[in-house]
């Protein structure tokens, strides 16, 4: 038995006028089906790079990504992304940048509407079908994000810091929002391993953090966050985790 | 703004009432102009079928260059120097060999004259294509790959959408280009032959000839005329229609983009319901196309191995006839250098250097008025309300175009031939040269924000301390931008200005343009001259591009980029 | 907030669609999240601490939250009330009907969707534009249409075609 996700030995490097700058250094770690795993660490620790790797948009110089035992390609339809920057298309409406991926897969017109219809209304984005991603605010957008990632029924959700362009209000609503879509079982992703420099953030979501070092990025520490859900901010043992963590970094 | 307009209305009814005594007054011009229509579709169906083409080269070159970086080391560079050297010297080659291929049937100048608008067209919009592809965002290219979005798919939800702005703005730049080049080449003399088609710029160049002023007059008004036409039915509902394509960034304020000199005619009514209808027309277009994309595309995923194979030999017919064009040129070239050099050889660098500083003159009395009227337009409201559409209405004209005018007006006030032949190669260069100086010091110094301007007068920036502490150096960039495209097209008004007939004799000045022109309309047309005078002109060209201006180029977007 | 002072808005003017003008519907969602997790009350300098927010960003959201009457500000203090705790327990459908329920009654919504009604047939933007700047000035008007765009999508009573510009109601999916 396989576990869904194998980071085995990730290493990166660049190479400029024939010396090498190192990125990542054997990073190792599994996920199994129903976690939720984010990777935190100062900026410059190549969590992004890492993230690029697994989802197969990137090559790593050395090690593997195994998905469900295999080699990750970029374009499997297991694995969704969603962005920082939102990667909406500025020249689609939400319908069809939800579409998009279905839409690769070959699925055919009123079955993808269908689907992306679902998954809009799942991210309470009803009503904005026919907007362009110019007309809505960013936590919207982000939503749009999200939806177009779940639309393909992913096994792995992948997130690279997708609340870090939000003011802070907004990227508070959205989490606790991406909590209530996580826990309906009825809705994929099996697992979501999430990329993001907020220490407060990771704990507020994972059941496990991987904290990497700075540059290159080594796993300093992976953390089982064992607090009962939902979670407050406020409370002591919430505040302990977050203490660790800085304290693992710094 | 609506007492402009309606004054523009006023100049509007003025304009044809004039029009109309002229022609009462000048029965003969009239006689003629009433062909100008039937000219003007002429000359406008070239374009139209050079833009086409350029359209599918510019893509599919473009798009070539972007994706497959081995192509690239190639197609790159070649663009690089296809943009940079005069086109307008290669005409003559281009007609001779077009009408030998057809044997002197018309067809064969229409393709010559197709083919050399083409030229025009076709690189500045290849780069645009290149420039938007590799500038897609990180992100939304990662999202295209990681979604599965590939070939058709990827070409019609990414790169074209992506394309788009930039393919439209430098459309309108091309067709400027463009009109330059239809009028110098609808009418050509080579090898003792007259070669002439039908439309507005032989009309214009015959009546310059015959130095029949009235035809002069109404044959520029009518490409005026049809210039504007485009520009309100055409370029401006596409310029808006293109604003949906561009790129946003994260924080949802729209990347800030480079102030289009060209975003022309704004002062006139805006015709909303035109837009409207003309918008309402392109939908069924749209589905249409839609429609057949769809079907390609269900073809297409059924045969991926083919159309990669498409693109492979596709892209490997581009090499070949790329290396044959190439090594046949380098190889005339050598056998040209291994006999002696024509006796005629030695004129080459003193004519290089008499068109060079003729350049120069004119680039220098360009910058001289240009950058104070940019400064005063650019800062005042009120100057540009009324300056900008006397300036843009000019500047729409091809130089080409204004030929007969300029001789006329040199031939006005200097007392001697001579003299006259000088000046008028001055002022053409002038004329081609000027406004893309103008249009990008306007864009230049409207791109200095308010609060430095506030901030350079708050702390006592006055007069001379102000220009230059202050405006000079923030419109450093836009000055060597509109330097770069100016000298690019003083080089090709070389070739019409330093030779051109009026009133039936030649006026002619020493220089590289005259050197051209003589190889190509003596009786005995010198090949070898020809080749050696277009070889002199691109090294100085490319001499210029790459030690003079990149470097500049360089620095001043480093030192002097204002950050918004 | 700025237009409190021009008279109470509530007697029904077409400004009082002002306060949630500028703000999304997520920043006040987060915004009753903030504080219900500090205990349901705090006053106005702790949450723009707690929320790293500075008041010029903190006080539209805290303008449109009060008029959509999901909390309540005193001498200072910010307190959640019943709704924004039914708010709290609810999914997105039922958040959306309940914030619904709360813009339908809006005057300057009404305006709009009665037009509409009575029109029986899309509205054109120039149009309700043009009522609006009646009411308005042509200077807010714009801002307002976009504002009524954005919740009547929301809430799922307005459907908007910015290629068309065509604007036409919706009745909310269950």
């Amino acid at each position: 038995m396989h576990a869904l996700l194998e980071v085995k030995d990730v290493t990166k490097s660049y190479f400029e006028n024939g010396k090498e700058f190192k990125v990542l250094d054997l990073v190792r770690f599994d996920l199994a089906e129903r976690d939720f795993v984010c990777v935190v660490g100062p900026s410059g620790c190549g969590k992004s790079t890492l993230l690029r790797i697994i989802v197969g948009l990137d090559k790593p110089t050395s090690g593997a990504v195994l998905f469900e035992g295999e080699p990750i390609r970029a374009d499997n339809p297991q694995v969704a992304m969603v962005f920082q920057s939102f990667a909406l298309f500025p020249w689609l409406t939400v319908q069809q940048n939800v579409e998009i991926g279905l839409e690769a897969k070959g699925t055919p017109p009123e079955e993808r509407h269908r689907i992306a219809r679902k998954f809009i209304d799942a991210v309470g984005l009803t009503g904005f079908e026919d907007a362009f991603p110019r007309e809505l605010s960013g936590g919207m957008k982000q939503r749009v994000g999200i939806a177009r990632a779940l639309a393909i029924e992913p096994l792995l959700l992948c997130m690279d810091e997708p609340f870090s362009s939000l003011d802070p209000l907004t990227a508070q609503n959205l989490r606790d929002e991406i909590l209530q879509l996580w826990a309906n079982p009825d809705l994929p992703p099996k697992a979501v391993l999430m990329v993001t420099h907020a220490i407060e953030e990771a704990v507020y979501l994972a059941d496990r953090v991987i904290v990497l070092s700075s540059r290159p990025g080594r796993m300093i520490a992976e953390l089982q966050i064992d607090l009962p859900r939902p979670r407050n901010r406020k409370e002591p043992e919430f505040y302990g985790w977050v203490d660790e963590i800085y304290s693992l970094i710094v | 703004m609506r007492g402009l307009r309606r004054w523009l209305r006023y100049v509007a009814g003025v304009l044809i009432l004039a029009g109309l005594v002229v022609a009462i007054a000048f029965p003969q011009a009239a006689l003629n102009a009433i062909q100008l229509p039937l000219f003007a579709v002429f000359s406008t169906t070239r374009m139209v079928v050079a833009y086409l083409l350029s359209l599918v080269f510019a893509i599919a070159y473009g798009h070539t260059a972007a994706t497959n970086k081995r192509a690239a080391v190639v197609l790159l560079p070649v663009l690089d120097v296809l943009q940079s050297i005069p086109i307008l010297g290669f005409f003559p080659a281009a007609l001779v060999f077009f009408v030998a291929t057809f044997h002197g049937h018309p067809i064969g100048i229409e393709l010559a004259v197709v083919f050399l608008i083409f030229t025009s067209m076709s690189w500045n919009m290849a780069f645009g294509v290149y420039e938007s592809l590799t500038t897609i965002p990180q992100d939304l290219e990662a999202a295209a790959a990681s979604f599965g979005l590939r070939g058709w798919l990827r070409f019609r939800h990414l790169a074209f959408p992506a394309a788009i702005p930039k393919l439209v703005y430098n459309s309108i730049l091309s067709w400027t280009n463009g009109w330059f080049f239809l009028v110098a080449s609808e009418i050509f003399t080579a090898g003792g032959t007259e070669f002439k088609r039908p439309g507005l710029g032989a009309f214009i160049a015959v009546a310059g000839r015959n130095g029949d002023a009235a035809s002069i007059a109404i044959g520029i008004g009518v490409l005026a005329a049809v210039v504007l036409t485009l520009d309100i039915f055409l370029w401006r509902p596409l310029s808006a229609y293109s604003e949906r394509f561009r790129m946003e960034t994260v924080t949802g304020r729209e990347i800030p983009r480079v102030p289009s000199p060209y975003e022309r005619f704004r002062w006139l009514p805006r015709l909303p319901r035109l837009r409207q209808w003309t918008l309402a027309r392109l939908q069924p277009v749209a589905a249409r196309s839609h429609r057949m994309s769809l079907q390609f595309e269900r073809a297409y995923s059924g045969h991926p191995k083919v159309i990669k194979e498409v693109r492979r030999i596709d892209l490997a017919l581009f090499l070949i006839v790329f290396v044959l064009v190439v090594s046949t040129g380098l190889i005339g070239l050598a056998q040209m250098f291994l006999r002696p050099l024509p006796l005629s050889a030695a004129l080459l660098p003193t004519a290089a250097f008499l068109s060079f500083s003729r350049l120069l003159l004119a680039y220098g009395i360009a910058l001289a008025w240009t950058i104070p009227v940019a400064a005063f337009i650019g800062e005042s409201e009120r100057a540009s309300r009324y300056l900008t559409p006397a300036f843009e209405l000019f500047g729409s004209l091809p130089a080409t175009a204004l030929l007969p005018v300029i001789v006329g007006f040199a031939l006005l006030v200097t007392a001697s031939f001579g003299d006259a032949a000088q000046l008028a190669a001055v002022l053409i260069a002038l004329f081609s040269m000027q406004w893309y100086l103008l249009f990008n010091l306007i864009a230049g110094v409207r791109s200095i924000p308010d609060d430095l301007k506030e901030a350079a007068r708050s702390f006592g920036l006055r007069g001379r301390a102000y220009w230059r502490r202050l405006l000079l150096p923030a419109i450093a960039p836009s000055l060597l931008t509109g330097s770069i495209t100016a000298w690019g097209a003083g080089w090709n008004a070389l070739i019409v200005s330093e030779y051109t007939q009026y009133a039936n004799r030649p006026f002619e000045v020493p220089g590289l343009g005259s050197l051209l022109n003589h190889a190509v309309f003596d009786p005995v047309p010198d090949s070898e001259m020809l080749l050696l005078t277009i070889l002199t002109m691109i090294v100085v060209v490319l001499a210029m591009n790459k030690l003079l201006w990149r470097p500049l180029f360089r620095r001043a977007s480093q030192r002097f980029r204002l950050e918004v | 907030m700025s237009n409190s002072g021009e008279g109470d808005g509530r007697t029904g003017g077409v400004t009082d669609f002002h306060p949630i003008a500028k703000v999304s519907v997520g920043q006040i969602l987060g915004l009753v999240e903030a504080i219900d997790e500090v205990g349901g009350v705090a006053d106005v300098a702790t949450i723009s601490q707690e929320v790293d927010m500075d008041l010029d960003r903190l006080g539209p959201v805290l303008g449109a939250a009060e008029f959509l009457g999901l909390m309540t500000v005193e001498e200072g203090d910010v307190r959640i009330t019943d709704l924004s705790r039914k708010l709290l327990h609810a999914n997105v459908r039922e958040r959306k009907a309940i914030v619904r329920d709360i813009i339908d009654d809006v005057p300057v919504f009404r305006l709009i969707t009665d037009m509409a009604r009575k029109a029986g047939r899309p509205l054109s933007r120039q149009e309700i534009i043009e009522a609006l700047s009646a009411r308005v000035g042509s200077h807010q008007a714009e801002d307002l249409f976009k504002a009524l765009v954005y919740w009547g999508r929301y809430v799922e009573l307005v459907r908007y075609d910015s290629q068309s510009e065509q604007l036409t109601l919706r009745t909310p999916s269950k």
